[in-house]
């Protein structure tokens, strides 16, 4: 199969109409948990989810727009990390492609691999608009970081590497949860179910 | 869970009739200006002699600042005591206070940080409060832009305030059945499947009624649709929109060759 009737394939109905869904639930399961206080994000496991049930050009697409509407509705500040989500989803599909979808300990593995490429990419959007220093918590280990003699983009990429695993093992071990308790029957309506 | 789903304000001004294409276009040259142009009060100018005339041109005045002060003020005031104190390469110290010292370099570039960042955020916000999504929507499909894509932008948001009651009444739902939603962590880690469970496969079941209804309605069709909306354009904009992608060209061309 050719790359465009590949996309064109990974672009069904099921999927046009699935990516909504997903975006919802990166938004509204974010909300909860930070309501639930909880020390992660796990805003994009909805991404994870197109990525692996669409592959990685359709789980890209979901990141994007979900910063996107993040941004449209809650909070701008979500609008320029929108690289990040888009790596998010492309690294889950290519992971899924890969086999790494099958059992949880392969799940696992995904997840560090969608962390590593997550934290490179959120440090250098952190470097670039913010100068190392953001909103969130991990911001005092950075700032720690950066008074104990470290250069800006060490100090973010080492709290990055600290904090991203966690949250993007668990996203990726919730969303193949959620295929697993899907029926057979309603993942074989997806483009890419052979590789949940 | 807050609730409001569009930022947009409906008031008629000149501003919230310029088609949505020029608002984008002011908006993402500010923000590329704000970032890349030259001088360190550039992206204060900018805010203030660009974006605040505009918001009251567009009747959108007090909500404009209210929001972006609500949206920046935190991340600002954390900016300038984190990088006040911890600004690697700081030698000028203004005070010094038990173990702490505040240096003019970090104040300087926290404040470069934060003007910019205010401007970024109020260019969105402009575009925001005065374009509603389907507008702009409608108007980028008639350019060009896959319907499939305006598709899931408008239903998502339609979407997420039915997922939003259904979360909130499974919460309720949990609570009521003695589920714990505070105290120690290990109990709100135990709380996320209750919640996030019902919630996620409730959704996922009417994906597949959506799909059928859509490939019903030839949806996937290639023919070009009529459109109910017409979003008014003009030739002034057309001019105005290729000015601001000329001046934010020149602008980053000066930051990439210093005369």
């Amino acid at each position: 199969m050719s790359f465009s009737e590949r996309l064109k394939a990974d672009f069904s109905t099921m999927t046009l109409v699935l990516i909504p869904v997903a975006i919802a639930i990166n938004i509204v399961i974010g909300q909860i948990v930070s309501l639930l206080k909880l020390p992660v994000y796990l805003d994009s496991i909805g991404t994870v989810l197109v990525g692996v049930l669409a592959g990685p050009w359709a789980g890209a697409l979901t990141g994007v727009l979900s910063n996107t509407i993040w941004g449209l509705t809650i909070d701008p500040n979500a609008l320029p990390w929108f690289p990040v989500a888009l790596f998010i989803g492309l690294v889950a599909g290519l992971c899924a492609n890969a086999g790494l979808f099958k059992t949880w300990w392969k799940v696992v593995i995904s997840g560090l691999l969608i962390a590593i490429v997550a934290a490179i990419v959120s440090s250098f959007i952190n470097v670039a608009l913010y100068g190392g220093i953001t909103a969130s918590g991990s911001s005092f280990l950075t700032a720690y970081l950066m008074a104990s003699g470290r250069g800006v983009i060490e100090s973010v990429l080492a709290t990055s590497f600290i904090f991203e695993p966690i949250d993007k093992v668990a996203t990726a071990l919730l969303a193949w949860f959620i295929i697993k308790g899907l029926s057979k029957r309603y993942v074989s309506r997806f483009p890419r179910a052979e590789n949940a | 869970m807050p609730d409001n789903l569009s930022l947009y304000i409906e008031r008629d001004s000149p501003l919230q009739r310029l088609n949505p294409l020029t608002k984008l276009a002011i908006s993402f040259s500010l923000i590329l200006i704000g970032f890349l142009g030259p001088g360190y009060w550039l992206a204060t100018l900018l805010f203030i002699c660009v974006l605040v005339p505009l918001s009251i041109w567009g009747k959108i005045g007090p909500e404009f600042l209210q929001r972006t002060v609500r949206l920046i003020l935190p991340l600002a005031l954390f900016l300038f005591v984190m990088q006040s104190l911890f600004y690697p390469g700081g030698r000028t110290v203004l005070w010094r206070f038990w173990i702490f010292s505040v240096k003019l370099e970090g104040v300087q570039f926290a404040y470069l940080t934060a003007t910019r960042l205010m401007n970024m955020v109020g260019a969105f916000l402009l575009l925001l409060l005065s374009t509603h999504p389907s507008t702009l929507m409608t108007d980028l499909t008639r350019r060009g832009v896959s319907p499939s894509l305006t598709y899931i932008l408008v239903s998502t948001l339609q979407i997420i305030p039915q997922m939003r009651n259904k979360a909130n009444t499974i919460i309720d739902a949990q609570r009521s059945r003695g589920l714990e939603t505070q105290g120690s962590v290990r109990a709100r880690i135990g709380a996320l499947l209750p919640l996030v469970g019902p919630l996620v496969f409730g959704s996922l079941v009417d994906v597949e009624e959506r799909a059928i209804a859509l490939e019903a309605r030839a949806f996937k069709a290639k023919r070009v649709k009529t459109s109910l909306i017409h979003v008014p354009d003009s030739v002034r904009q057309r001019q105005v929109r290729i000015g601001l992608v000329v001046l934010t060209l020149v602008m980053i061309g000066i930051r990439l060759w210093p005369l």
